[in-house]
């Protein structure tokens, strides 16, 4: 018997720079913290230590934001075709220097390079191009001038897509006229801070982009500022629905981006092979890192065992391993704690009887690894099929007609997305209307552009980002 | 290099399962390009690079299907087959030559005693546009003539005309006029079209008893693909499940450089696995892949790009 | 002040009727004493499940069917044209300015009518992606919404109050305070405009009464509140509208194309384009 084994096919890391410490970028520069403390940015797939971040207390987050009412009366005087000559010039950079963004993600987030080169990098020039376009057009965006900018927002990001996210928050936000205090996950800042150093090559006037590091603290007193009118937010549910708590007394705006736990319906008419490859890609695609990944595997039954083994099967492919490496398909868990989140809940879905396959493979001796997941034999009721794991896990449950299909699909708090996978358009469109989901991806999983409006129902939050309906996040209509 | 598989299927597949199957057919195009560009992203470097240039020599089926082909021709590349690379020892043969019926025996004169197989197309290929018959009589004379893989090619009239009995039923008849001799089935898939035909022609050949399921005649713009392969390769899969029988694919028309061939493996090697890479279940159908792929084995070697005047003509 | 007392009920799921817990209060007019019903937090619960069946039989129709139901009304209004009239000057209002108010309020529902086949071609879209997708951004209605009816005394405000969210296809709940005589008024007309049982509900009382329960209740989707709140009662409503990431609107657009855009949730579509 033959085995062909790839060779190892590293990117090369020589060309990041990271600095050795980094302080808070506001007022057109970097800054001390005023705060004096730092914490330490570590590489999933390593342990090492990257570099040292400033911790922003509620002097540096005042700082910032004044610093962004100050950059606002500049901004909102800009004239809009100069606002998108900005916009274009960062998109522009951020191609330039793809690679050494991408090699950046995937050091401090733990992705595989051929989803932060293929993927992440291409997806945040195409926002800042975009978006660029629509800075002038605001007044033909909605048919209506009756429309101004917030002034000046706070963007809370996560880390499973470090600078993506920023791109799909920062981009809107300055085509609408506002600008931005962005405070980038705690695990990792490093693209954040490096973007900040193009907006200074691109002459972006001071105070329009403000960053300040930190952890939840530091995210807490940027809710909490009385000088921000704006808050757009991505990440868990339980932390929207504290921001929404906290908000509560004031005329805010208010974006939440939370949680999900997709259902990927299957129907036995599906184009079988595509499915399993889409529910790879729904499941596997950034570790499971993904608030709308398809985590909830829904099976007609009569195709249950053959899709299930054709999906062992191909899950049995993937690699796991160097981000590095540009064959690896599942990099590092992003960090200790969700490592250990993912960990209990898969536990506890073994406890209660599921039937876990893990795929076999060597898992690199130091950093944050797991393999990847599949459950069967797994009833609704279990914390498994209803809890956001947010790692390389799927659960799958099974269903006899359509309308159950959407039944189990629609009973959980969460509505971000959903798949449908059939060959039979008129059940597409059936299904696709009883679904509360803000994404439905039909005989596809996964798939994002900037012009297409991203959002969740019920408690995967509220508002819109990208597309023409992603303006309205940073537009009030005037009173 | 192993012999050529013993296994064959034992007994061609009913109509009525064989309908079955193909009704059964789903394949979404746009995810299809997904997989199979995503496949081609992966980094083929150094010894794992070499080991796929020794692989694609191994499986290849040097090929002249021309009207002007005399003995001469056939001789040359045939004696290039059985040493391609005369100045290294490392660099296996080829897996087989392939020739129009009337020159197999000038074929077999170098490859005896060699584990180069002699490939004859038949059927009247390239269009395959005559009675059974015909066909018959065609692929009977390859096989007198000592040939010991046979490709034909599916009746693409019939087909389009949905009468896929007809289609079967040749194919049938032609495996059984072959014999042990092993069989190469072409779609000729350029002229499919479409990636539900190219699966159903994919099952409809497997299930009428070929042992090799092939992309192309080469005589056609738009030859091989690589999601016609994959398709193939997933129809071989699905096919498996259903007997335990394992066919073999050949990919062939407008393979000519080595990156595009080590992405052909790719797609083998994680769409059906290692058991799949070797002469006996994949090959190449090529004239100018080889030497390009003895280039780059020499490139890796001694670190210098080559020339192709440092290897004969084939 | 005449002794004549006269009394109205809330309206629920296509009834008239009066609080469970018995009780009212008064809204004393010009000419005329109203007995109106004081909504308890019982009340809000069956009048939010009136509103999900009315959200289900609501969404039944076409949105040509609903537009035809809509220009209903507004012919309903138009034939009680002088009655209205006579309850604004009740309320202390001009001839002139009440006449203007109903012809106002007139034309406000004719243009949410005419607009209930049209919104979504207005607010959704194709959206041009990259590759072989064909994708849609479909607009969809948020579901149950109750509504805060501000306390102006006009038919054409407390019509925006809850026109809008009907017209994208959403069932209302609309609240009303002092000026709950105009709006269970409405009722009598919007009984007979063939709109389905539980669409749209009004209820009369104090706010500060249902103000936790409303805010706290799951199945209600959208809070839109027309009335201007004290930063107290806001808070209050934000906190508890926190538990379950429920939509809170202060002040919500009352006319244009603004107006409904709270009420639409968006649903973006993928599909491959392959032969």
């Amino acid at each position: 018997m033959n085995s062909w084994e790839y060779s190892e096919s590293i990117e090369s890391d020589s060309i990041v720079s990271i600095q050795s410490k980094y302080g808070h970028y506001y007022d057109g520069g970097f800054t001390s913290p005023k705060s004096k403390e730092y914490l330490k940015t570590v590489s999933p797939s390593s342990e090492e230590v990257l570099s040292s971040i400033s911790i922003g207390n509620e002097k540096d987050v005042d700082a910032a934001v004044n610093s962004a009412k100050e950059g606002f009366k500049v901004w909102s005087k800009t004239k809009p075709i100069e606002r998108a000559k900005y916009l274009y010039k960062l998109a522009r950079l951020i191609q330039e220097r793809s690679r050494e963004f991408a090699v950046l993600e995937s050091l401090d987030g733990g992705k595989p390079i051929k989803e932060s080169r293929d993927f992440d990098l291409p997806q945040v020039a195409a926002n800042f191009f975009y978006f660029a376009g629509w800075a002038d057009k605001l007044d033909i965006s909605w048919g209506t001038k009756e429309m101004k900018p917030y002034g000046v927002v706070g963007q809370i990001i996560p880390w499973n897509f470090p600078l993506l996210m920023l791109a799909w928050k920062v981009a809107p936000a300055l085509a609408t006229g506002n600008t931005v205090v962005l405070k980038p996950a705690e695990t990792t800042p490093l693209s954040a801070l490096l973007f900040a150093e193009l907006c200074d090559e691109v002459g972006l006037p001071k105070g329009v982009f403000n960053l300040v590091t930190g952890d939840g603290s530091t995210g807490s007193h940027l809710v909490n500022h009385e000088g921000v009118s704006k808050i757009a937010f991505t990440g868990s549910t339980s932390v929207g629905k504290y921001i929404q708590n906290a908000t509560a007394d004031r005329d805010i705006g208010l974006t939440l981006e939370l949680g999900g736990k997709a259902a990927n319906i299957i129907y036995n008419d599906a184009a079988i092979d595509q499915a399993v490859e889409g529910v790879v890609n729904g499941i596997f695609f950034n570790q499971g890192h993904v608030c709308c990944a398809g985590s909830r595997l829904l099976l007609q039954e009569d195709i249950h065992d053959e899709f299930i083994n054709k999906l062992e099967k191909r899950m049995q492919t993937l690699r796991v391993g160097n981000p590095l490496d540009k064959n690896t398909d599942i990099g590092a868990i992003n960090s200790k704690e969700q490592l250990q989140k993912i960990t209990s809940l898969v536990n506890e879905g073994v406890k209660d009887g599921g039937q876990l396959f893990q795929i076999e493979c060597e898992l690199p001796t130091k950093g944050f690894w797991y393999r990847p997941s599949l459950f069967t034999n797994v009833q609704p009721s279990y914390n498994i099929a209803r809890e956001e794991i947010f790692g390389p896990v799927l659960t799958t449950l099974t269903f006899r007609t359509p309308e159950e299909a959407v039944e189990i699909a629609n009973n959980t708090e969460y509505g971000l997305s959903a798949g449908i996978w059939t060959d039979k358009g008129s059940k597409i469109l059936w299904t696709a209307d009883r679904l509360d989901a803000g994404v439905v991806w039909a005989n596809t999983f996964n798939k994002f552009d900037p012009s297409s409006p991203f959002g969740g129902y019920k408690e995967s939050g509220f508002g819109r980002e990208g597309g023409r309906h992603g303006l309205l996040s940073y537009l009030k209509v005037k009173s | 290099m192993s012999n050529i598989k013993e296994q064959t299927l034992s007994a061609p597949f009913t109509w009525a399962s064989t309908l079955e199957i193909l009704e059964g057919v789903k394949v979404d195009e746009v995810g299809v390009k997904d997989r199979v560009s995503s496949l081609a992203t992966r980094s083929i470097k150094r010894e794992s690079k070499l080991q796929a240039l020794n692989y694609i020599v191994s499986m290849c089926d040097l090929t002249t299907l021309e009207g002007e082909d005399t003995e001469g021709k056939v001789l040359q590349m045939t004696a290039k087959a059985v040493r391609p690379d005369p100045s290294d020892d490392e660099v296996p043969s080829a897996a087989a030559v392939c020739v129009y019926p009337s020159l197999v025996s000038t074929a077999k004169e170098i490859t005896t005693g060699t584990n180069v197989k002699v490939a004859a197309v038949s059927s009247y290929f390239p269009s395959g546009q005559v009675p059974l018959e015909s066909k018959l009589l065609d692929t009977k004379f390859a096989i007198d003539e000592g040939a010991d893989e046979i490709d034909i090619v599916i009746n693409r009239k019939s087909f389009f005309e949905g009468d896929y009995r007809k289609v079967f039923d040749e194919i049938v008849s032609l495996k059984e006029a072959c014999g042990d001799k092993h069989l190469k089935t072409i779609l000729e898939v350029g002229e499919l079209k479409t990636y539900d035909n190219i699966k159903k022609a994919s099952l409809l050949a497997l299930a009428a008893g070929s042992d090799f399921i092939k992309t192309s005649t080469g005589k056609i713009p738009n030859g091989s693909s690589r999601e016609a392969c994959y398709l193939m390769a997933k129809a071989v899969y699905e096919f498996k499940l259903k007997t335990g029988f394992s066919a073999g694919i050949k990919v062939a028309g407008g393979i000519r450089n080595s990156k595009d061939a080590i992405r052909y493996l790719v797609i083998i090697k994680e769409e059906l696995g290692e058991e799949w890479l070797n002469a006996n279940y994949f090959r190449f159908g090529a004239s100018s892949l080889l030497d390009d792929v003895l280039k780059q084995i020499r490139k890796l070697k001694t670190n210098a790009y080559q020339s192709s005047y440092y290897f004969p003509r084939g | 002040m005449t002794e004549i007392k006269k009394t109205y009920k809330n309206y629920v799921g296509g009834s008239y009727v009066r609080s469970e817990s018995g009780k009212t209060f008064t809204v004393e007019l010009k000419n005329q004493n109203y007995e109106l019903p004081l909504t308890s937090k019982k009340d809000l619960r069956d009048a939010v499940t009136s509103s999900k069946k009315g959200y289900e039989s609501w969404n039944k129709l076409t949105e040509y069917n609903r537009t035809q139901i809509l220009y209903r009304l507004s012919e309903m209004i138009e034939g009680n044209k002088e009655s209205y009239i006579e309850l604004l000057q009740e309320h202390g209002l001009t001839k002139a300015a009440a006449t203007k108010d109903v012809d106002n309020a007139i034309d406000t529902v004719v243009w949410y009518a005419g607009l209930a086949d049209k919104w979504e071609q207005v607010t959704g879209n194709l959206n041009p992606v990259a590759g072989d997708y064909f994708n849609i951004s479909h607009q969809e209605p948020i579901g149950v919404v109750f509504t805060l009816n501000s306390s102006d005394v006009s038919i054409d405000k407390t019509i925006r109050s809850f026109l809008p969210a009907m017209t994208v296809g959403c069932s209302v709940i609309s609240f009303s305070e002092n000026n709950s005589v105009i709006s269970l008024k409405l009722a009598e007309d919007v009984n007979n405009s063939d709109l389905p049982e539980g669409t749209l509900n009004f209820l009369a009382g104090d706010f500060s009464k249902i103000i936790d329960d409303v805010s706290r209740h799951v199945e209600v989707n959208a809070l839109a509140l027309y009335g201007k709140l004290n930063k107290e009662n806001l808070k209050t409503i934000n906190e508890n509208a926190s538990t379950s990431v429920k939509r809170v609107f202060n002040l919500p657009s009352e006319e244009g194309l603004s107006s409904v855009l709270p009420f639409i949730e968006t649903k973006t579509v993928w599909h491959p384009k392959g032969r």
